[in-house]
């Protein structure tokens, strides 16, 4: 009998340590980040209206690959996403804010977040045809077949160059290959419970368009980039801008 | 008392409710209801399919209601070919798509058994199972699926002019359909024949026209530099914009056209006409699907794949030749406010916003170079053909 006692003390033992805290928090909890773009701090929509200094402009595609979306607690780092691709302006709608629902993420605070913008040298070393129909980077839409790298980021529209009220000059900035490849860190406390809600991470693309030193970038003298050297040259520095570009909140 | 009374009400109730159903049934006036499970003794067993495609092209998205068996391709092939479809049995979906023009008809604009001509050119079918239900199917994208875009010309009244309910019925009273239909979908009797079923058919048939990666582009891209002369090897540096270290102009064609299937799928006004105002364009293309001013004029950037059997060319087959649509382009529009953002720095640049367009040896290279776009592996793709 005695044996039988110490059998079924283990048995509930396992049973109970199995159903314990440290269980449920390796199970872990959806977590939702909202991504949107905007313009000097307004959702951004496509042909719209903007000013971009004395310069009347609109937008028409706002499309952009992120990598390696991380959470930072000290030194620990959870991944969420090894890539995502956010189409703020899809063909069928004047501006998209997609959710991504991110699961099993451990609860707890987080400092903040870690996203690299465009595709890591080591996914970009692929192309579409390596990836299964629906991922991220199955889509050939924005993949340079000719120079072997997905376009990091898009951003096209139109500007009235003279101010006549006609905008004539095209906009077309096309960001990518690995050199243009960029990452920033993101201070910000980040609750991950059940129930609470999501992050959101906004993009502006006036900032995008805004040196350092605060100038505006002047879209007449270089509107459009593709993947020359000179325009690696541009596109590393558009892309420099995020960091200042970028909005985290809760 | 009360009991009695209430069940005697039930009773009646349900004698009456049985007799008004035996009356409805014996309506001489109804159709004698088909028979059940008529279709059982047929065999229903489904063997998947697998689209045979370039190993360097993307792995094509299947929708999961509808998957790839070989009944349903079988099926989807004798819809596709079988004018059946249209009001006078006349035209089938291959009157305008022929396989001797990459699928398409060769006419600027297709005409429908009325006589009547549409407005726009039919389009290649080729490689569209890789277009997003995010910019659907045909020239302006009102189509979200295959499957949606199959069910449109059999009721539109400048193509097939029919109905699809004329049309089930003659596939129930048909000799072979109803078992063909068994066969893909697994149905048991012909009244569970329906236009959708017929649509996931034709759909799956259409999955399967991919590039067979053997025209001469895809010998060069793998591996066989050999495969191009020297004006093509010019038409494709500034196709995709590597000309600078050779003294060649960006032609800006891959922005539109880019990809492995040479088209992204998107929606561009490529600058075919000078209007005043973007409410001027006589066909106002995607705007009548998204209802987007900005979309007015703006058309589906086709894949390049065998664009030299697709004559004549855009969305209204204005042009007849490639030449004339090199000359179109070398022009670098009209600078209507919502043209492509591509379409006005063609050339080298003159240094004061304008650019140079084209000279007659680099229109002519890129002409060569569409042309190694041509796939006579594809077009004579035997899987494809008339089964009739």
């Amino acid at each position: 009998m005695k044996k039988y006692t110490i059998f079924f003390a283990l048995i509930s033992f396992a049973f109970l340590s199995s159903c314990g805290e440290h269980g449920a928090e390796d199970l872990g909890v959806n977590f939702d980040i909202t991504f949107r773009a905007t313009f000097d701090g307004a959702q951004l929509e496509k042909n719209k209206d903007y000013q971009f200094g004395s310069v009347p402009m609109f937008v028409e595609a706002c499309r952009m690959y992120l990598s390696d979306i991380t959470l930072l607690q000290g030194n620990r780092e959870i991944v969420l996403s090894e890539i995502e691709y956010l189409n703020f302006t899809p063909s069928n709608a004047v501006f998209a804010t997609p959710t991504i629902t991110f699961k099993n993420v451990p609860e707890g605070e987080y400092t903040g977040i870690r996203l690299g913008y465009g595709v890591k040298p080591s996914l970009n070393a692929k192309r579409p045809a390596d990836f299964s129909a629906g991922h991220p980077l199955s889509i050939e839409n924005d993949y340079w077949a000719g120079w072997s790298s997905y376009i990091f980021t898009t951003l096209d529209g139109k500007a009235d160059s003279d101010n006549n009220g006609s905008k004539d000059l095209s906009l077309a900035y096309h960001c990518g290959s690995n050199p243009v490849y960029k990452t920033f860190e993101f201070a910000h406390t980040i609750h991950v419970h059940a129930g609470e809600p999501g992050a959101r991470i906004s993009f502006d693309m006036k900032e995008f368009l805004t040196l350092a030193d605060g100038t505006l970038y002047n879209l007449l003298i270089h509107p459009a980039t593709s993947n020359s050297a000179a325009d690696v040259t541009v596109a590393q520095t558009l892309t420099a801008n995020f960091g200042r570009a970028t909005t985290v909140e809760q | 008392m009360k009991d009695l009374f209430r069940k005697n009400i039930l009773w009646l109730s349900f004698i009456l409710l049985a007799v008004f159903s035996v009356m409805v049934a014996c309506n001489p006036e109804d159709p004698q209801p088909l028979p059940q499970g008529d279709l059982m003794d047929i065999a229903y067993s489904p063997q998947s399919y697998t689209i045979v495609k370039p190993a360097y092209f993307p792995e094509i998205p299947i929708p999961a209601d509808n998957p790839m068996t070989l009944d349903g391709i079988q099926l989807g092939r004798r819809l596709f070919y079988d004018p059946i479809l249209s009001a006078d049995s006349t035209m089938s979906c291959a009157t305008c798509h022929l396989p001797a023009g990459s699928f398409t008809d060769n006419k600027a604009v297709s005409t429908g058994i009325d006589h009547i001509s549409g407005n726009r050119s039919a389009m290649a079918v080729l490689n569209l199972a890789y277009i997003l239900p995010e910019d659907g199917l045909f020239w302006d994208g009102r189509a979200k699926t295959m499957e949606d875009q199959a069910l449109g010309p059999v009721e539109n009244p400048i193509e097939m002019h029919n109905t699809w309910t004329n049309v089930v019925e003659k596939f129930k009273k048909h000799p072979s359909y109803p078992a063909l239909f068994r066969k893909a979908f697994g149905i048991n009797d012909r009244s569970e024949i329906t236009k959708e079923l017929a649509a996931k058919a034709i759909a799956q048939f259409e999955r399967i026209f991919v590039s067979s990666g053997k025209s001469k582009y895809d010998l060069f891209k793998a591996g066989n530099i050999d495969a191009f002369d020297d004006e093509e090897l010019d038409g494709k540096l500034m196709f995709f914009d590597e000309g600078k270290d050779y003294n060649l102009p960006d032609a800006q064609c891959f922005h539109c056209h880019g990809s492995e299937t040479l088209t992204g799928g998107k929606f561009f006004n490529n600058g075919l006409d000078s209007v005043g105002s973007l409410d001027e364009f006589k066909d106002l293309g995607r705007f009548n699907v998204t209802g987007n001013p900005f979309d007015k004029g703006k058309f589906r950037a086709p894949t390049l794949r065998n664009i030299a059997l697709t004559s004549p060319y855009m969305h209204d087959g204005r042009f007849q030749t490639l030449e004339q649509v090199l000359d179109h382009y070398s022009n670098n529009g009209f600078g209507v406010v919502n043209e492509g953002a591509f379409l006005n720095n063609i050339g080298f640049p003159n240094g004061d916003g304008t650019y140079t367009g084209l000279t007659a040896y680099q229109k002519k290279a890129l002409v060569k170079f569409l042309e190694t776009l041509t796939d006579t592996d594809f077009i004579s793709n035997p899987d494809i053909q008339n089964p009739f």
